[in-house]
């Protein structure tokens, strides 16, 4: 590495990183996550023959299929150089409310009105990082706490009701011999990758990450495009919320407090920068996938607890440490204005 | 105090600005003003607030939240984020528990220990994040989930017995008025001071507000921030011990609920997120202020279900505030 390198390259949210080319540096990012996480796969069946199999790949990608809705939401507010703490508590919103107007049955309008409810959520935290300037990681933090509370005293502790038929139907069909949820996320990976990498409020949404000031002298509204950022994550964990509900015919209090770490590890494990303005969508799939795989392999292993979770943690070091090269590969280039 | 040593690094601009304006600006003074408030009102509710039985239990509440919150410092001031602080204090917190040791000096070695533990995860860090160059909040979150695991694989469920003699001693008080624990606030305080006196102190501001201009003035950056890594985790390990002593027991799980609050005391304390502007002594009143919130709540009323309404509003407030004491006095001084 020579003298005249940034040092600080891994913290500085790199506009030039995407100036030409920057597509290949993703591909490859995916590329190695999606690897990744094949290996595992196949690597299973030495640790149990009962994994590695199709049936196993399928629940893999119905289990990821939370984490590949949560992280397109946080992924697109760590695009704008924001953070979303939010997400534990939207879940819980959308799964209690989920459970309590439309158990069982609902009418059709109820789960959009929930999700509409969500958004608002979204909408507060946009308002306060862009008009009061509160810092992300402390106003969502803030959403998060005040929400958790609320929903604590409107279930006075205790969620009651059943999962809406929709979100049944949803989680628990399958067509043709795979789970409905798969083909919903799949279909779900595009829109997201297209909404992300092929719309203008995706490059907008580039722009304001790269370089909030340039993104606004060339005309982008700052506020409002990252309020709608933060509206979609918001609208995103809600939905989660509600497939949780669906899976697991009931909402909790707590049901979406194992979800916030792995929607930031997600997205930076899928190559994107945390401080905001690169990555892409489909890299972000690829470590959801992988945190997902790793999860289910980890379990099958048959260690305790303890041990599990240390092994979990190293594969994440790890992963960072694999995109490290291809990191620096980029940051070679001369650059920077 | 504090404020003013931090404030020469802070504002490049503002020498025409007396010092006490300056001071009394500063979000130290800000969220000790806050503090103060609180405290009023808790003393309102509740006439037993100004006996020194409910101050010490108050400060013994309040103190491992705020030496981690002071480590926290280190590494957010660096431009960084540690989530790390949760993997040590349950490390710790599970060290004590399963291996207690009597008496002062047995008592002195778990110290060491738990700051032992916080400096090899802090050298991890420091490795992961200076030399490798990984992301912070990415590379703290793997160290933090290993700790956690090990926690796990140490004691498998909440249990064990921290030695008496902490659990009594370090929760008392000397004199029958100075509570310990306040004294150990007091000691990192100190330290954290004598640490501004040094290079690699004031290298930590130049780092968060510019790595580039900081490197090119001579600052080493990987020093500064494995200093600011290895600082930090001792920090942690500290706190872990404190919480050991305040809980007298084990639980693999006790680090979880600093993650959030940590940050919100720091943020509290008017500590930059994003680096290089800010103090430790700060946020160690940030975490005594978020404690103190919820003693407040209590006595004034608020059903416990819905307190973290309460929290989040004054959290935002908080943030709101000591942006505008600022302001409201730089147009002071320019009248």
């Amino acid at each position: 590495m020579s003298v005249s390198e940034p040092k600080g390259a891994a913290f500085q949210a790199s506009a030039d990183l995407r100036r030409g080319g920057g597509i290949s540096r993703e591909t490859t990012n995916a590329i190695i996550v999606f690897g990744l996480s094949i290996l595992l796969i196949l690597g299973s069946r030495f640790v149990s023959p009962a994994l590695g199999s199709w049936s196993q790949v399928l629940t893999v990608l119905m289990l990821a299929s939370f984490l590949i809705v949560l992280s397109f939401g946080q992924g697109l507010v760590i695009l704008v150089g924001g953070l979303d703490l939010s997400i534990p508590a939207v879940i819980t919103l959308g799964g209690v409310l989920a459970t309590g107007w439309a158990g069982g049955g609902g009418d059709w309008y109820v789960l959009p009105a929930i999700l509409a409810i969500c958004g608002l959520v979204g909408a507060f935290n946009g308002f306060g990082v862009t008009v009061l300037k509160i810092p992300p990681f402390i106003m969502t933090m803030a959403t998060s706490i005040i929400l958790a509370s609320a929903a604590l005293g409107y279930t006075s502790g205790t969620p009651r009701g059943a999962s809406p038929a929709a979100m049944t139907a949803l989680m628990k069909t399958t067509w043709v011999g795979i789970p409905v949820v798969v083909y919903f996320v799949l279909l779900f990976v595009l829109a997201g990758w297209l909404l992300q990498s092929r719309t203008v409020f995706g490059r907008k949404l580039y722009a304001i990450g790269a370089n909030d000031q340039a993104a606004r002298v060339a005309g982008v509204a700052i506020g409002p495009v990252t309020t709608q950022a933060y509206v979609v994550s918001a609208i995103c964990a809600g939905f989660v919320g509600m497939m949780l509900v669906g899976y697991a015919n009931g909402a909790t209090l707590r049901m979406g407090d194992n979800y916030l770490l792995p929607s930031i590890a997600a997205v930076v494990i899928g190559g994107s920068s945390i401080l905001g303005g690169r990555g892409s969508f489909i890299g972000t799939v690829g470590g959801a996938v992988l945190l997902t795989t790793l999860g289910t392999v980890i379990a099958a292993i048959g260690l305790e607890q303890g041990w599990r979770t240390v092994i979990e943690g190293g594969i994440i070091v790890a992963a960072l440490f694999f995109m490290r090269e291809e990191f620096f590969a980029r940051l070679r280039r001369p650059k920077r204005s | 105090m504090s404020a003013s040593a931090v404030q020469p690094l802070e504002r490049n601009g503002g020498g025409r600005k007396s010092n006490w304006v300056r001071a009394l600006t500063s979000g130290a003074a800000i969220v000790t003003l806050l503090y103060v408030v609180l405290y009023a009102l808790y003393a309102l509710w509740e006439p037993r607030a100004l006996s020194s039985y409910t101050f010490t239990n108050l400060i013994n509440n309040a103190a491992p939240l705020a030496i981690a919150a002071a480590g926290e410092t280190l590494v957010v001031l660096s431009r960084g984020f540690d989530l790390s602080v949760a993997g040590v204090v349950s490390l710790t917190n599970v060290f004590m528990a399963v291996w207690p040791m009597e008496g002062p000096g047995g008592a002195l070695i778990s110290l060491l220990g738990c700051c032992a533990i916080g400096a090899v995860v802090g050298t991890v860090n420091g490795w992961l994040v200076a030399v490798l160059r990984l992301q912070t909040i990415a590379a703290t979150l793997g160290t933090m989930i290993v700790c956690q695991g090990l926690a796990l694989v140490i004691l498998d469920a909440p249990g064990g017995m921290v030695a008496d003699w902490v659990s009594y001693e370090l929760t008392g008080t000397l004199f029958g008025v100075v509570p310990i624990a306040g004294l150990i606030i007091a000691a990192v305080a100190l330290l954290w001071l004598v640490f501004l006196r040094t290079n690699t102190g004031i290298g930590i501001y130049a780092v968060g507000a510019d790595e580039q201009a900081a490197m090119l003035s001579g600052v080493s950056v990987t020093r500064v921030r494995f200093a600011a890594f290895v600082g930090a985790g001792m920090l942690y390990g500290v706190a872990g011990f404190m919480l050991s002593a305040q809980t007298a027991t084990g639980n693999p799980n006790a680090g979880a609920p600093f993650l959030m609050l940590v940050f919100a005391a720091v943020a509290l304390g008017g500590t930059s997120l994003s680096g290089g502007r800010g103090g430790l002594i700060g946020s160690i009143v940030g975490a005594g202020c978020l404690m103190l919130l919820q003693k407040v709540l209590f006595s004034g009323g608020v059903s416990s279900f819905y307190t973290g309404i309460f929290q989040g509003f004054v959290l935002i407030l908080a943030i709101l505030f000591g942006r505008f004491m600022p302001r409201l006095f730089n147009a002071g001084a320019k009248k």
